[in-house]
């Protein structure tokens, strides 16, 4: 039959698709029946395969019907129960299964793929000749094309061209009923021994028709929405009684609409038992999947979305979670390890639930992972809580897989199951327990088209935000607003319940003309969002309503609206703008916490080229900088605890008391302005701690390290730099405090020679200029000659130069090229140099790290940036060093 | 010449333009492209969109992008007046609406008397039109509305 009417031929295809859908795990079922074979089951299969294969051959599709009926001949042969669907003949039946479908979705093709192996393999289960297999009742070979017509509840088909095993095509054309009804070999005599065929209550439908149908319904609600306001304005009694009704109509129209689009989670849920099976085989392990809740009904756009997430999540369970038979046995736990997959409704949304009975993240080992990739440093891999640590599983480039598997390490990483459940408004949360397991909690809204909305406005315009991204909303009084509100430069952040929260205006994150004698003085409306993981407040002008909106896709013109999610149409025609509330935080540049120890580390290492800054202000048109790595703290005080003792302000603190400076004291600047509150930047120096009061914090950011030494140097200002159109002045607390506080120095004078009076010279390795420059400057205030190398390698090639003789090494830790325990290293390695000394400063002295540096041959380790301390061991080792050297020298 | 307000039905080589004002130029967009021409100007601006997108509209429950073709042309922006209107077009899938200072008439012209734009219209890149119609006092410009939508890349 010549195969040229392609409608039949797409008929087929979906039809066969829909057969073979089930198919997977009905044979699976059929499998864990084992020797009480559900004869049910087997007989829907096999009417499944006989309808394909009847189809085929009237379509002359012959590949494909020979291969449906091979399997169709081992499904007869365990239906009459003269064969044991065990493992291997499920395999093989499911390979079979998949080669079918394989052909089905390339039907034109069909006829030229080789299904020969397949063909073999199921012949041979069906001879029983299997090596695997001893106990196969031996069952004559039937390669008939006729299924054993005697325990066939069907009639024989032929398998050659057989008009009645499908109905005439002119008659599918027009109705496409579910497949499962029209499945019987309609033009047969009824199947007296099958289940009776699904009623057709069911039908196909086209999915843009439902579409079409859902906007229709969303632009009924519109009308009705409109024609409400008038009514409820009007006094017609009987318009209010037609009013009423239509509301409740189109309502009850709308809901209905809605739920043709639902579909049942078992839609995606029925694939997984399969890819359990299949990968718990490859990797050699035994887990068992219950499913639970498939009869919950999602969004098809949901669904279609969710579908590769909790794949991976599932895949990741048999991966990563279930351990390996021997280690289940070896820890005492059942061999065969338990995943489950739970959905349920709550709260008007889905949950998913994900729990193995695995091994559980190891939390210890997950923060060595972030270490080693340089996802976290060291020292915040040590202060992150466990909580935090297991968000570390999101981030991208993380596995936790000890090496790349095939399974998992296909580049679609959890960060993406994390991104695309919250692209669809959902969370994903984990818990672990070491040994135990770990449960995966996805939550996710039961449809994407219509959302419950907050409209607010902003600079005249309403937007709607949609509930899921709404924690709270706060209104402050006018008379709160000072109160509450703190200023970080131009940064506004607000405290809640004592937690600091980030503040966007609304109007400035959409670049709205703002009328400024509107925000003044007046009570604020913050809506608490969360956005990822990130909360902040955004500050709108006024709230209108709650309402169910229609979400309308905005135009390809707008892609670049990051701000935006889409557009709905409001009660009275006018189109309103959906916010994107993860979208406006990185339009205000706002980072969550981890993300700012994410670029952090990555700040560390790369290249240094800026320096992290504390900038304040005294008087409030003067700008100070610090450098971070000075700071050991900043508290905040009130006026009245500074105690004046002597001339000196003092803080009475943490049981001891803190010397307290004032800028305006020591260096050229305006006078502090009067405030209640006051912050103290600690730092140490002299080798005790000192405070300088700041009446306002700026900013932290990152500088150049440019630093103009001319134009403001005095004692106290090491120089300048211009950032962000404002000069900057850096403080030197060391000139500082030596300027305050002359009397705590004069025991510090060592002198910086060597016995033979010559000063030694001091090789120095530190990629940041401003440190390197103040390094230098103040050893060479001492008496020393110093040689500043801009990293580790250029110091190594600065030291192995001929006649250059260094007294001592003084190097960075982290550093480009060569870092400063490599230069350690280096140097160690080389006999010559075996007793000099090298002192390692750096801002990073966990214990571990100073470990490792003694390992290597660090003399001594200093934290960035003491001074005092410094100078002490430069001075004793330089003594120590000069005399050796010396000796050697001698030899 | 062809002429306007023919009734006589179109002929295989005749082609028919909907045609209205962008400043003072005379342009046309085939009439099969166009699905209506409105006066709805209550448009809602979006914030951080290219600046030739005016806003977006509600056109019976669709929400429709309204582009500034005086702003894609390289022209001041429009001024809405009374006569401004909104000739919906449909592209990629989705309806678009060109803001127009003034509508005008159906001009039916030749296929053959149509003559290829010059590499500059009315100060306007000629990458925008198909082509060039001479009528008895103007030309009419024919748009190329794919390339006017897709003017980001010139634009941004």
């Amino acid at each position: 039959m010549p195969m040229n009417d392609d409608q039949i031929l797409a008929e087929f295809v979906v039809e066969s698709r829909e057969h073979l859908a089930g198919i997977e795990n009905q044979l699976l079922a059929i499998e864990s029946g084992g020797e009480n074979t559900d004869l049910d089951l087997v007989n829907t299969v096999f009417r499944a395969v006989h309808s394909i294969k009847g189809a085929a051959g009237f379509l002359g599709l012959n590949s494909i019907g020979h291969l449906a009926h091979a399997l169709e001949n081992v499904l007869n042969l365990i239906r009459n129960q003269q064969l044991r669907p065990d493992g291997t003949a499920t395999d093989i039946m499911l390979h079979a299964a998949d080669k079918l479908r394989g052909m089905i979705e390339d039907v034109d093709h069909s006829n030229d793929i080789d299904v020969s192996e397949q063909l073999r393999e199921l012949e041979q289960v069906a001879a029983g000749e299997r090596p695997q297999r001893g106990e196969a009742p031996p069952v004559e070979p039937t390669f008939e094309p006729v299924a054993a017509p005697e325990a066939a509840p069907e009639p024989s088909v032929n398998f050659s061209p057989a008009a009645e095993a499908f109905d005439p095509p002119s008659a599918e054309k027009d109705h496409s009923f579910e497949a499962a009804a029209r499945a019987q070999p309609a033009a047969a005599a009824p199947a007296a021994a099958s289940p009776p065929p699904a009623a057709e209550s069911s039908i196909r439908v086209n999915v843009g028709v439902l579409d079409r149908l859902m906007n229709l319904a969303g632009e009924l609600v519109l009308a009705r929405n409109q024609l409400l306001q008038v009514v409820n304005t009007s006094e017609h009694r009987s318009l209010t009684t037609v009013g009423a009704r239509l509301n409740q109509v189109t309502s009850e129209l709308q809901e209905t609409i809605m739920q043709t689009r639902l579909q049942t989670i078992g839609t995606i849920f029925s694939r997984f038992p399969r890819i359990v099976r299949d990968l718990s085989n490859s990797l050699g392990k035994e887990c068992q999947l219950t499913l639970e809740g498939q009869e919950v009904e999602v969004d098809k756009s949901i669904l279609q979305a969710i579908s590769d997430p909790l794949t991976h999540l599932v895949r990741n369970a048999v991966d990563h979670g279930v351990e390996t038979p021997e280690a289940r046995s070896k820890a005492g736990k059942p061999l065969v390890g338990k995943i489950a997959m739970r959905a349920f409704h709550q709260a008007g949304k889905v949950n998913i639930v994900i729990t193995d009975d695995g091994r559980g993240i190891d939390i210890a080992r997950l923060k060595e992972k972030a270490v080693a990739r340089g996802l976290l440093h060291p020292e915040q891999a040590r202060a992150m809580s466990d909580r935090e640590a297991l968000q570390l599983v999101f981030r991208p480039g993380f596995s936790t897989a000890e090496r790349v598997t095939e399974v998992s390490g296909r580049g679609v990483g959890m960060d993406v199951v994390k991104t695309n459940i919250e692209r669809l408004g959902g969370t994903v949360t984990i818990e672990t327990q070491i040994g135990r397991g770990t449960t995966f909690h996805v939550k996710l809204p039961l449809t994407l088209a219509i959302i419950p909305s907050l409209i607010v406005r902003s600079a005249g315009r309403r937007y709607a935000i949609p509930q899921t991204s709404i924690r709270e909303l706060v209104r402050l009084k006018a008379s709160d607003v000072a109160q509450r509100i703190e200023h970080i430069k131009r940064a506004q952040l607000f405290r809640l319940r004592g937690t600091l929260l980030p503040l966007i205006q609304l109007s400035a994150a959409l670049d709205a003309q703002v009328d400024p004698s509107v925000s003044t003085g007046r009570a604020m409306n913050i809506i608490v969002v969360e956005a990822g993981h990130l909360r902040y407040g955004l500050v709108v002008d006024g709230l209108c309503d709650s309402e169910e909106i229609v979400v309308k896709p905005l135009g390809r013109h707008m892609k670049g609206c990051s701000c935006l999610a889409a557009a709905t149409i409001l009660g009275d025609g006018s189109v309103a703008l959906i916010l994107d509330c993860v979208g406006i935080a990185a339009h205000g540049q706002l980072t969550a916490p981890e993300e700012e120890e994410a670029n952090h580390s990555g700040a560390r290492s790369q290249v240094q080229e800026t320096q992290s800054l504390l900038l304040f202000s005294n008087d409030p048109k003067e700008y100070f900088g610090i450098p971070m790595e000075l700071v050991a703290r900043i508290e905040r005080v009130v006026v009245h605890q500074i105690d004046s003792v002597g001339g000196q302000k003092v803080l009475q603190y943490r049981g001891g008391t803190l010397p307290l400076l004032s800028l305006e004291d020591h260096v050229r600047c305006r006078t502090r302005p009067e405030k209640t509150k006051l912050y103290v930047v600690v730092f140490a120096a002299a080798r005790r701690e000192v405070g300088v009061l700041v009446p306002e914090l700026l900013d932290i950011r990152g500088v150049s390290t440019q630093v103009d030494t001319d134009t403001f140097r005095e004692p106290g200002i090491i120089g300048s730099v211009v950032y962000d159109g404002m000069t900057v002045r850096l403080v030197d607390l060391h000139e500082l405090t030596r300027k305050a506080h002359p009397d705590w120095f004069d025991s510090q004078s060592q002198m910086a020679t060597t016995p033979e009076g010559a000063a030694p010279r001091i090789l120095l390795a530190e990629d940041s200029d401003f440190f390197r420059k103040q390094l230098v400057g103040f050893l060479e205030a001492e008496g020393y000659e110093v040689e500043g190398c801009e990293d580790g390698l250029v110091a190594w090639n600065t030291l192995q130069e001929p006649g250059n003789r260094f007294g001592l090494v003084v190097t960075d830790i982290e550093m480009p090229n060569m870092n400063g325990l490599e230069l350690t290293r280096a140097i160690r390695q080389e006999p010559k140099y075996a007793n000099l000394p090298i002192i390692a400063v750096t801002s990073l002295a966990g214990e571990e790290d100073v470990r490792q540096g003694r390992l290597m041959g660090v003399s001594e380790y200093h934290v960035k940036l003491d001074r005092e301390q410094l100078l002490e061991s430069v001075a004793k080792l330089t003594r120590g060093a000069g005399t050796k050297a010396k000796k050697r020298n001698l030899v | 010449m062809s002429t306007m307000h023919n009734q006589a039905p179109v002929t295989h080589d005749e082609i028919e333009f909907a045609s209205f004002y962008v400043a003072d130029a005379l342009m046309g967009v085939s009439i099969d492209q166009v699905e209506e021409i409105n006066h709805n100007l209550e448009l809602t601006p979006v914030p951080h969109a290219p600046p030739w997108v005016c806003g977006v509209m509600n056109l019976r429950g669709a929400v429709v992008t309204v582009i500034d073709l005086r702003v894609v042309l390289g022209l001041e922006p429009t001024v809405i007046t009374r006569r401004t209107c909104n000739v919906v077009v449909r592209s990629g899938g989705e309806q678009i609406a060109l803001l127009a200072d003034r509508v005008a008439d159906v001009v039916r012209a030749r296929r053959g008397e149509i003559e290829l734009p010059p590499a500059n219209v009315a100060g306007a890149e000629g990458r925008y039109f198909q082509g060039i119609f001479k009528l008895d006092r103007e030309l009419l410009v024919i748009l190329d509305i794919e390339s006017v939508l897709a003017g980001d890349a010139a634009l941004s």
